[in-house]
């Protein structure tokens, strides 16, 4: 009996020793034998990554609040209706936003992404005399898009990011979408180098609309850290340019501006009955802001900015059937009508899940 | 008594060879991880070990081994856990507790980046015998990125 005994402990033995040896052999390294290494296939190779140390997390889920405080709206005459002013008292909205990288490799990434943003324009009367202003006070702004993010390295230095997106703009109910035919399509390509670890830059070409009406226009990116990792910058103008102060990984402060802005789609419900049915606001402004981003719990992280929001476009154009055309900063064709609009303090709220 | 004992000794040294056998195949499958890997920033070097019926991986080079500011070794200074903020980077055991699942795949593990100081789920494929694919992942995989690592060996002389 005691012989099976012993054959079993024996056996037990045999199976038990490889993963215990192995277990001690890993405490006796010496580092410098992982110095001189290459890749065990021959044929692969390294490439730039999108990030440089230190950048902000990239949110992969993103809910939000957005208030600016009142301000006056100047708005021509329309339709045979006087110019008048409407004094706003709160322009506000949610927006929900996700990015979800679909195809991970590393000569290769491609991201899908959603987005959505409300603005209503409360003020302090529900009718006006000016039909513009009364489609203003009817109904709420939406924007619902998708767009997608590419980001291709050639080599360790060289890559290409092409960023596309088409949006649903307009005064349109979330139940009874507009027409698809008014979708805007915007997209940038950018050819860039990435000269170390903390930098990363490029120059491109971009169709949008982030100044309200459509623009071609040439783009920079720039992000850059600094050694001490304190201070960096996110830059990619003219869209957005944001110094970063980095108290620790988990806690970001932003100074800098971003411009905003889409063309809005008029009166979709036909609540006014004015003669066209073609008429896009040019809604455009710059966010002078900073921002404070901080992680409070696992991945879940916190976002408060505040700034001055300038107006830099609120014109109305009539684009027929969504046909949009290309004014330039040398066009002359004419707006449909004119408005100013005044300059606001703004506050926004987020919460995010960020990536990996 | 001693023709009982013999056929028991050949029926369990043929149990035996048959568990070597399954073990020696679960244990060559699985410790396809093994060896030294390379993240697709290539600012470290990752040696995968197995411990007992886990893996684990630890930094074991340094693209920049010394932190610009200090000149010192560089340590884990981004850690939630102040007490092992002074722990080097070099040596971290960055990959914990994989297990073999078989079909190339390895989980029930995590990953944890340096730069931020956070522990993500893990998922560890093998893509082919020289590449893996690491997915990090918060809660469900939907919600992770996938890294793509490299096998290194020792350089070819010549």
């Amino acid at each position: 009996m005691s012989k099976l005994v012993l054959l079993f402990t024996f056996n037990i033995l045999l199976l038990v020793a490889p993963s215990f040896l192995k277990a001690q052999e890993t405490e006796e390294d010496d580092f410098s034998q992982y110095d001189d290494l290459d890749f065990a296939d021959e044929a692969a190779k390294r490439y730039a990554t999108s990030k440089v140390i230190g950048l902000s997390p990239q949110k992969l889920i993103l809910m939000g609040y957005d208030a600016q405080g009142p301000y006056k709206i100047q708005s021509g005459a329309v339709n045979n209706t006087p110019a008048e002013t409407m004094n706003t008292t709160l322009t506000h909205g949610f927006q929900l936003a996700a990015n979800i990288p679909v195809y991970s490799r590393n000569s290769l990434i491609v991201q899908l992404g959603f987005n959505y943003q409300g603005t209503t324009f409360a003020s302090t009367k529900s009718t006006y005399e000016n039909d513009f202003n009364q489609v203003l006070a009817n109904a709420t702004h939406h924007t619902l898009g998708l767009n997608t993010t590419i980001f291709k390295p050639f080599n360790e230095k060289n890559f290409l990011i092409f960023q596309g997106s088409m949006d649903l703009n307009g005064d349109y109910e979330l139940t009874k979408l507009q027409n698809p035919k008014y979708l805007k399509y915007s997209a940038a390509a950018i050819y860039g180098w990435k000269s170390s670890d903390r930098l990363m830059w490029g120059i491109g070409f971009a169709q949008t609309y982030r100044a309200g009406e459509l623009n071609y226009i040439p783009i920079v990116l720039y992000n850059w850290t600094h050694p001490s990792l304190k201070w960096g910058a996110e830059v990619l103008a003219p869209a957005r340019a944001h110094l970063r102060y980095t108290i620790n990984p988990r806690n970001m402060l932003f100074f800098g501006y971003e411009l905003q802005g889409q063309s809005y789609r008029l009166n979709n419900g036909n609540n006014v009955n004015w003669n066209f049915d073609n008429l896009e606001l040019r809604r455009g402004e710059i966010r002078v802001r900073a921002i404070y981003e901080r992680q409070v719990v696992g991945f879940i992280w916190l976002g408060v900015q505040a700034g001055y929001r300038i107006g830099y476009s609120f014109n109305v154009d009539h684009v027929a059937d969504g046909k949009d055309f290309f004014r330039g900063s040398f066009g002359d064709d004419p707006y449909a009508f004119e408005n100013k609009i005044g300059n606001p303090l703004y506050f926004n709220f987020t919460i995010s899940l960020v990536s990996p | 008594m001693k023709n009982v004992f013999n056929k028991l000794f050949a029926l369990n040294l043929f149990s035996l060879m048959l568990l070597l056998t399954f073990s020696v195949s679960a244990q060559n499958d699985g410790d396809a991880l093994l060896g030294v890997w390379e993240p697709s920033n290539g600012k470290a070097r990752v040696k995968i070990d197995k411990i007992g019926d886990k893996y684990f991986g630890r930094i074991v080079w340094l693209k920049e081994p010394k932190d610009p500011n200090t000149g010192e070794p560089k340590v884990d200074k981004n850690n939630p856990d102040v007490s092992l903020r002074s722990t080097p980077l070099r040596g971290y055991r960055m990959l914990k507790d994989f297990v073999f699942k078989g079909d190339g795949v390895w989980e029930e593990g995590t990953i944890y980046d340096p730069e931020n100081g956070n522990n993500y789920s893990c998922i560890i494929k093998l893509k082919d015998d020289n590449t893996l694919d690491i997915r990090g992942f918060i809660g469900i995989q939907t919600f992770g990125r996938t890294d793509e690592w490299k096998r290194l060996i020792i350089k070819k002389k010549g």
